[in-house]
Parts: C-alpha cells; sequence; structure tokens
C-alpha cells in the first residue's frame, strides 16, 4: 500500500479523467471538467513534489529519480495551467469534457513514464500518453483537414511505436532481462546496434526530431490550437526523460548511441530552424520551432549525465513558453496576420509574448537562455564543440523568424478587430506561464537542488 | 551596513521603467515625470559614488552574492575607474535623452519605459563583473534597444531593427561559447578571479576569436559594421545617442575589462590583426563620411571611425594607448551625443537632415548653428577640446607599441579626414546664406539647450584638464597591463 501512496500524484490525475469523463451527467455547467481537473493537476504537482525522490520502487520497475521528480512535477503544472486554461476558453465548438479526460490520461501515461525502469512499463506508459493526444489532434469531428493531420499521425507515430517496439524486444533478447539496469551489454554486435537505432527511431518521432519529423506541421496545422499548446508540448517532456534514462542505460560501453544522437540533432536544428522561416500559420510555425529544439535537446543528450540533466531542464524551459504562444493562437487566431495589433488589443499579453519569444531564442534573464548555456557547457564539455557552433548559430536564424510574430504583434495592422473576451483563468494561466519563464531560469539552481540534481 | 549602491544604480530604472509602463499612456506626463526622477536619482547614485571613489586602489564598492553555487556563478558587481566613467556616461546619457525627447507623442509610456530599461543593461555590463551576470546584461540591452528603434525610427525601422538585434546576437553568441569554454578550463564564471589562470596560449587564441566575434560586431570594427549605418540612420535621435554614446562602447569596454586581462597572450598575437582592422576603420569610416549626403548618416560613420581609434588603443597594449582608448570611448559618448541631438534638433525644425537642403544655420539660428559648430571641432579632435585628448593618447601609444608604423600612419591619416569632412560640414550647413528649409525655422528651446549645456562642459573640462578623466582611467588601466604581465 505504502508503494502505491507514491504514486499519488498519478492517481490524481487518473481521478480527474474519470471525473471529467462523467463530469456532464453531475452538473450542467460548461467546462465543469477542467475546472475540477485543473486544482487537481496542481494538487497532484505540489504532492509529487513533496513526496520527492525515491530509490527503485513496485520491484525496480519504477524509479523517483531526480530527473523523474523534476519531469512528473513539470508535467502536472503544466497540464494544470493548461486546463486552468481550458476552464475559461474552452476547446472551441466541441465540448471540452473529453479533451480533459484525455489530456489528463496522457499526463498519466506521462508521468509513469519518467519513473519507469523497465521496458515494458516504458513502452504502456509510453503508448498511453500518446494515444489520446491522437484523438486530440482529430478533435474537430468535422474538418477534414484536422482528421487527415491527426490521421498521419496516428499512422506514423503508431508505426515507429512499433519499430521501437521491436528494437526493445531485440533488446530483451540480447540481455534476457527488461529492465534499464541490465541494458549495458545491448549495445554491441550488429543486432545490437539495430536495436539501438529501432528504439530511437521511436523516440526521435514521439520528441518529433529530423528525420521523423514529418508528420508534426500537418498534424498540428490540422488540429485545434489548443490541442496543439498540449500535445506539442506536455508529452515530449516524458519523451526526453525516457530518451535520457534509456541512452544512460545503453551507453554503458559506449557504442553507436552518440553518433547516432548527433546526427539527429544536426538534421534537426537545420531543418527545423530552415523551415519555420517561411511559415505563416503559426502552428506550423512552431511545428518546426519544436523540430529544431529537439535538435537542441538531442545535443544536450548526446553529452553525458550533466547534458542529460540539461535537457530535461531545457524540455521544460521549451514546454513552458510555447504552450503559452499556443494558447495565444487558439484565442486570436492562428495565421501570424491574426496576432497583428494586439499590442494595442492586448497590451499585458503581447508584453508576456515578448517574454516567451524571447526565451525560446534564448535570450537572457528568460528560462531559455539557462536552458541553453547548462545544454552547451555539457556538450563543449563532452568535446562536442562543432556542433555547440551549429547550434548557437542556429538560434540567431530562430530569433529571425520568433522576429516575424514580435513584428505581427507590436507592428502589424489589422482592420477588424476582434477582440477575445476578458477570462481570469486565462489571465491567470498566461501569469503562471510568463513568471515560470522569467523566474525558472533565475532560480534554476535552487529548482535543480531540490531533486538532487546538479547543472 | 552599506547600502548596496551598485545594485541601486543598476536596478533602480527598472522599477522606473515598470512604475512609467504601468501609469500608461494615460498618465504619460507623470509618467516622464517619474522617468526623468528616476533617472537623475540614478546620475546622482553615480555622482555620490564618484565622490567616495578612491582612486588610489582597485575594484571598489564590491558586492557579491552566491547565485549558483553548483557552477560558481555569483552575483558579482564591481567598479574601477574605467567602469566608473562608463557608468557615469551612460547615466548622464540617459537623462539627456529623457529630457531630450520630453515631447513624444506616439506611445510615451513605452517610450520612457523603453529607456529606462536600457540603462539597466547598460549600467549593469559595466558594472557586473561575473560572466553569466555580465551576458543577461548584455543581451537585456538589445530587447529596449529593438523597440526604440522598431517603434519610433524612420521609414526603414523594422528592417534596421531586426539588423541590429540578430547581427549583435550573432557575436554574442559566440561571445557565449567563449565564456563556456573559459569556464570549463577555471571552473569559475568571474571575471576576475579568471585573471592569470595561465590558460594554454593555442587555447586562449581560440577563446579571444570567439570574444573577437561578440565585442567587434557592438564596437563595431569594419569589416562587421554594416548594421551600424542602417541602425542609427533609422532610429529616432534619442536612441542613436545611447547606441554611439554608450552601446558600442560595451564592445570596447568587453576588449578591456575581458580579453586583454583573461588572454593575454592571445591579445599580443591579435594586436597586429586588430590594429590593421583599427585602422581600416579609422581610414574607411572616415573617407564613407566624406561621401555622405545625409547629416545622421555621416555622425554614423564618423562613429566607425573614432571607435577605430578605440581599437588601435587598445591594440597598441601600452598605457598611453589604453588610456587613449578610454579617453575616446567617453568623448566620443559626448561628442556624438551632442551631434546626434543636434542633428536630431535640425531636423526637428527643417525636416530633413539632408546636407545640401541645409545652411547658413549660424545666421538663422545662432545658438544650434553654433553648437553644432563647436560639437563638430570637438569631433575632429581640436586641441583643448576632449575629442583630442583620447586620439592623441591613442596615436601616442600605438607610436610607442611594436604595432607596425605603417598602421599607425594610416591612422594618423585619418585625423586629417575627420578634420577635413567635419570642416566641410560645418561650411555647407552652419555657414552660408539660408536655405528655404532653414529659413522658418526657430532656434534651440531653452530645454535643448538644457541638454546639451552639460555635454559642452565636459567637452571642455576634459579637453582642458585632461587629468580629471584620467585620474580614474589611469590606475584601472595599470592594473590591466599588470594582469597582462602576470600571466
Amino acid at each position: 500500500m505504502s508503494e502505491l501512496l507514491l504514486l499519488a500524484p498519478e492517481l490524481l490525475v487518473l481521478t480527474g479523467a474519470l471525473v471529467a469523463l462523467f463530469a456532464d451527467r453531475v452538473t450542467t455547467h460548461p467546462r465543469a471538467a477542467a475546472h475540477i481537473g485543473a486544482p487537481l493537476a496542481l494538487v497532484a504537482a505540489v504532492v509529487a513534489a513533496v513526496i520527492g525522490t525515491r530509490g527503485g520502487i513496485f520491484a525496480g520497475m519504477l524509479s523517483l529519480d531526480g530527473m523523474a521528480v523534476f519531469a512528473r512535477i513539470g508535467i502536472a503544472a503544466l497540464l494544470a495551467v493548461w486546463l486552468r486554461w481550458v476552464s475559461g476558453r474552452g476547446t472551441g465548438s466541441e465540448r471540452s469534457a473529453e479533451a480533459v479526460a484525455l489530456a489528463m490520461l496522457s499526463a498519466v501515461g506521462g508521468m509513469l513514464m519518467v519513473s519507469a525502469r523497465d521496458l515494458i512499463v516504458l513502452f504502456i506508459s509510453l503508448e498511453l500518453s500518446t494515444m489520446p493526444a491522437y484523438v486530440l489532434m482529430g478533435y474537430r469531428r468535422d474538418d477534414a483537414r484536422g482528421l487527415e493531420g491527426a490521421l498521419k499521425y496516428f499512422l506514423l507515430s503508431m508505426l515507429t511505436s512499433l519499430i521501437m517496439l521491436y528494437g526493445l524486444s531485440f533488446a530483451y533478447g540480447i540481455s534476457g532481462s527488461t529492465a534499464f539496469g541490465d541494458l549495458g551489454v545491448v549495445d554491441s554486435g550488429t543486432l545490437g546496434q539495430l536495436a539501438v537505432a529501432f528504439v530511437l527511431v521511436g523516440l526521435f518521432a514521439k520528441l518529433s526530431a529530423a528525420p521523423f519529423h514529418y508528420w508534426t506541421p500537418d498534424a498540428y496545422a490540422g488540429a485545434p490550437a489548443s490541442s496543439v499548446a498540449y500535445v506539442s508540448t506536455v508529452p515530449k517532456i516524458a519523451g526526453v526523460v525516457a530518451l535520457a534514462q534509456l541512452v544512460a542505460a545503453f551507453t554503458d560501453n559506449g557504442g553507436t548511441v552518440v553518433p547516432v544522437l548527433v546526427a539527429g540533432s544536426l538534421l534537426s536544428m537545420l531543418v527545423g530552424n530552415l523551415a519555420a522561416y517561411p511559415q505563416t500559420d503559426l502552428r506550423r510555425l512552431m511545428a518546426y520551432s519544436g523540430v529544431a529544439h529537439s535538435g537542441y535537446i538531442l545535443l544536450a543528450v548526446a553529452s553525458g549525465r550533466a547534458g542529460a540533466v540539461a535537457a530535461v531542464f531545457y524540455v521544460v524551459a521549451y514546454a513552458v513558453p510555447s504552450m503559452a504562444i499556443m494558447l495565444l493562437g487558439s484565442e486570436e487566431g492562428t495565421a501570424l496576420d491574426d496576432l497583428s495589433g494586439l499590442a494595442a488589443r492586448r497590451p499585458a499579453v503581447a508584453w508576456a509574448s515578448v517574454v516567451w519569444l524571447l526565451s525560446l531564442v534564448g535570450i537572457p534573464p528568460m528560462v531559455g537562455f539557462f536552458g541553453k548555456l547548462t545544454m552547451f557547457t555539457a556538450a563543449l564539455d563532452s568535446g562536442l564543440l562543432w556542433l555547440v557552433i551549429v547550434a548557437v548559430s542556429m538560434s540567431v536564424i530562430s530569433a529571425g523568424y520568433y522576429f516575424r510574430v514580435l513584428r505581427a504583434v507590436f507592428f502589424g495592422e489589422r482592420a477588424d478587430a476582434c477582440c477575445a473576451t476578458r477570462s481570469p483563468a486565462a489571465a491567470v494561466a498566461y501569469a503562471a506561464l510568463t513568471l515560470a519563464t522569467l523566474a525558472l531560469g533565475i532560480l534554476a539552481s535552487p529548482v535543480l537542488e531540490l531533486f538532487g540534481l546538479r547543472l | 551596513m552599506n547600502l548596496p549602491l551598485l545594485t541601486l544604480i543598476v536596478f533602480l530604472p527598472l522599477f522606473g521603467a515598470a512604475a512609467v509602463a504601468l501609469l500608461g499612456n494615460a498618465r504619460a506626463g507623470v509618467g516622464r515625470i517619474t522617468a526623468v526622477a528616476v533617472a537623475v536619482v540614478d546620475l546622482a547614485l553615480v555622482a555620490w559614488v564618484t565622490v567616495r571613489f578612491d582612486v588610489s586602489t582597485g575594484m571598489q564598492f564590491v558586492e557579491k552574492a552566491v547565485w549558483v553555487p553548483q557552477a560558481g556563478i555569483t552575483y558579482h558587481l564591481a567598479l574601477d575607474g574605467m567602469s566608473l566613467a562608463m557608468v557615469a556616461l551612460s547615466a548622464l546619457l540617459t537623462v539627456l535623452a529623457i529630457v531630450a525627447s520630453w515631447k513624444t507623442e506616439k506611445n510615451p509610456a513605452l517610450w520612457f519605459s523603453m529607456l529606462l530599461l536600457l540603462e539597466v543593461g547598460m549600467n549593469g555590463v559595466f558594472l557586473a563583473m561575473d560572466f553569466v551576470l555580465f551576458y543577461v546584461f548584455w543581451e537585456l540591452v538589445l530587447v529596449p534597444m529593438y523597440f526604440l528603434i522598431a517603434t519610433w525610427g524612420g521609414p526603414r525601422r523594422q528592417y534596421a531593427a531586426v539588423k541590429f538585434f540578430l547581427y549583435t546576437l550573432f557575436g554574442s553568441v559566440f561571445m557565449l561559447v567563449g565564456i563556456i569554454a573559459l569556464y570549463l578550463q577555471t571552473g569559475t564564471f568571474d571575471i576576475l578571479e579568471m585573471v592569470g589562470a595561465g590558460l594554454d596560449p593555442k587555447f586562449q587564441w581560440w577563446v579571444f576569436a570567439a570574444f573577437f566575434l561578440g565585442f567587434a560586431v557592438k564596437v563595431p570594427v569594419f569589416p562587421l559594421h554594416t548594421w551600424l549605418p542602417d541602425a542609427h540612420v533609422e532610429a529616432p535621435t534619442a536612441a542613436s545617442v545611447l547606441l554611439a554614446g554608450i552601446l558600442l562602447k560595451m564592445g570596447s569596454y568587453g576588449f578591456l575589462r575581458i580579453s586583454l586581462p583573461i588572454l593575454p597572450d592571445a591579445a599580443h598575437q591579435w594586436s597586429t590583426f586588430i590594429a590593421a582592422l583599427a585602422a581600416i576603420s579609422i581610414v574607411y569610416g572616415a573617407a564613407v563620411a566624406f561621401a555622405q549626403t545625409d547629416m545622421k548618416k555621416l555622425v554614423a560613420y564618423s562613429s566607425v571611425s573614432h571607435m577605430g581609434f578605440v581599437m588601435l588603443g587598445i591594440a597598441s597594449m601600452t598605457p598611453e594607448g589604453l588610456n587613449g582608448a578610454v579617453a575616446v570611448m567617453f568623448s566620443h559618448g559626448v561628442v556624438t551625443g551632442m551631434l546626434f541631438f543636434l542633428v536630431g534638433m535640425v531636423y526637428e525644425r527643417t525636416h530633413t537632415r539632408m546636407i545640401a537642403e541645409v545652411s547658413g544655420l549660424s545666421s538663422k539660428v545662432p545658438v544650434a548653428g553654433g553648437l553644432l559648430a563647436f560639437a563638430s571641432f570637438a569631433s575632429l579632435g581640436l586641441p583643448g577640446l576632449s575629442g583630442f585628448v583620447g586620439e592623441f593618447l591613442s596615436l601616442l601609444g600605438a607610436w610607442a607599441s611594436d604595432i607596425p608604423v605603417g598602421w599607425v600612419v594610416v591612422s594618423a591619416i585619418g585625423v586629417l579626414l575627420a578634420a577635413a569632412y567635419m570642416l566641410w560640414l560645418v561650411q555647407r550647413v552652419v555657414l552660408g546664406s539660408p536655405s528655404p528649409a532653414v529659413d522658418h525655422i526657430t532656434d534651440l528651446s531653452r530645454r535643448e539647450v538644457l541638454v546639451l549645456v552639460p555635454l559642452v562642459v565636459l567637452t571642455f573640462v576634459v579637453g582642458i584638464y585632461w587629468d580629471s578623466l584620467l585620474r580614474f582611467t589611469d590606475p584601472a588601466v595599470q592594473s590591466i597591463l599588470v594582469m597582462m604581465g602576470g600571466a
């Protein structure tokens, strides 16, 4: 029983998901599900922080190490923010209860995934975190484009998942165990290298890292922006932690992992940043920006233990402002032109968007800068100077397309001054995300210290 | 308990910026009074520090607190005479910029809060003694400057603002790589602790290259200067003043504070190259200034030329040269500030900056014309005015150093060119009979004269009584040279 209590955060979110499904039967309040879910998710984050780190539980199937705890809190907290926003804005014309339930189920999967220390637990929680995302992406049933994007996402994601599962079966065949601790022997010989490559294919696709990113722009562009705000951020946190844990497990004796990660990093940074330029839809732009950020993250993951910590920190640093931007897109419209004149209509949100976008560029004192500082430090320390130079050059290039967003917000003219109605709940969500973007970086050291992680 | 004076100097404008922004455009009148009050208090604090400053010791007013202990990152502020000169200039020019743009009508709340936010970054860069903190302020400067140019600039403001941002960002990310490399070698982010770490010369060479990119874009050194004319021409007057007066100095300050003391071996290897680029900047800037038909562009290119003297002094690595470099930095801030203010004031009246369309200022508006002539004389380096001090010392230092004589001679030619294009400007714009654009304009208002008087006074004081500036900079310069020799 006591071990089950350690999973209280997951159970809280799961409860929230189940309640959300039936909330409509009990109350007529629209968006009741989100109203219930948001505080539950927040409590889950607090409980996860209180529980803190624990060694192997459930016979070593799960382990709440510092990275897992940090990610668990991050996932629950971002879920809470997203639900808070949904409780104010809803999910467009569709009912929001199911979206709330799906997002919460996906979060449960993510929270389990970060503490998984067993291949089977990992795969099941990975699927649990991804399956609801398919539905979220095609949430608008009458939108043919959305369905096409969602189907594309579903097919590619399933395919890569299965390839990963195939790789996991190789790994099991070689090591004779599904525990992470025994995977050190896998990465040798042709079969072992195939196993590692297959597993990485699956995780690359979850992070939408090149060359497995093709589904992202289409899927995002067809989906409601509110769904993109969730799917493009929270599941990635879990994906990065799983990647970091698996890479650590595989690289006991060097091997093929690092070159693959380096190649993926280089490709993602180039493709993501360059392809983001011509985009005129915020969702597509952020999709490619996500590819680029996955590139930076892969660079860090390739740089050993310190890099892994930095990568986990950075994925949260990426998720916070990205979610904020997509939520804004959901309110204002997703064409870049829709944001025109935002500074005049909603100055506070416009200035918050400066903070978000500059954080994604990596300008201090925002969290993105501190994330990049730690990642690049780890990468330089492990001798990846050339790739760091590519990465910093690419961040300069990325400033170009983020500035196109800023330019629309501050200097664009828009004739039909439509305006989202005021929503205190959405304001709370924006405030929380902006504060996190500003403060997480400055307080990076005490935050990570809490979980025994060192930069 | 001593007041944390430097923290106040850096962060007071931040609160001012927030207050002005929150007051909003509806109460912009109160906002601008708040803005000028905050800036004046900040200047007073700097003055107070100057009074209590002890020229016989090095780093003073040290404030140090743990920030990220695991990585050796500290909140470390301190100043020596060189920092003090720059902070004083930054605080002064901010006040003047606010007063000069008193009548801003387009979104005044944003305007004044951006000026104050800019001051946070400018003051912070000159006081930060920790690399992470330094980088934070270094980048912080870009954001308000982007908005100042992009919101209130000329017709091509968007292009110029983004170009400015991307160019500087490009330089500074390489600086970041250099910072990380230094950290990995020394285990600290503290700028002062890194001195004398005995780094391998080859490693130093590469780190110097990374810092060079960061600093040289900012200075700017030929051929990395192309963002500057665009930014200056499009920027509103007050932003131009701060851009030329302070932001450019951040680059040369970086060379003096970081590259030379921490990477002395590399500095010696690079000195000839830097001297060559400096000489080219001097002559190229001057030659291009000659060809300009737009007064503001002329002043912008003259900045490239003057900053070349700073780099020449730095490359000499002699006491005279380094003192000269700091003196040019200070004097250029004062004099070019004055020039940009005056060009802006003339433009407000005549609605043109074309040299061909403006003439006879002295007969129609004697105060404006006279001051423009005065500023031009100061800029061309007339002895007795501040411009002369630094350029003379820089050249002197360059002669005394191992810089190939050819480059020094080329640089000296730049002085002649400066005299030529400045005097030609005076002849065309100030003298002669009034052109139609000048015919119906009024002379400077009392507020405008008030903005210029402190700069005129400083130009005289520094130009006649050199020691007023050098007594602060010389100890700092000597200690840089000791650090370089000691490594």
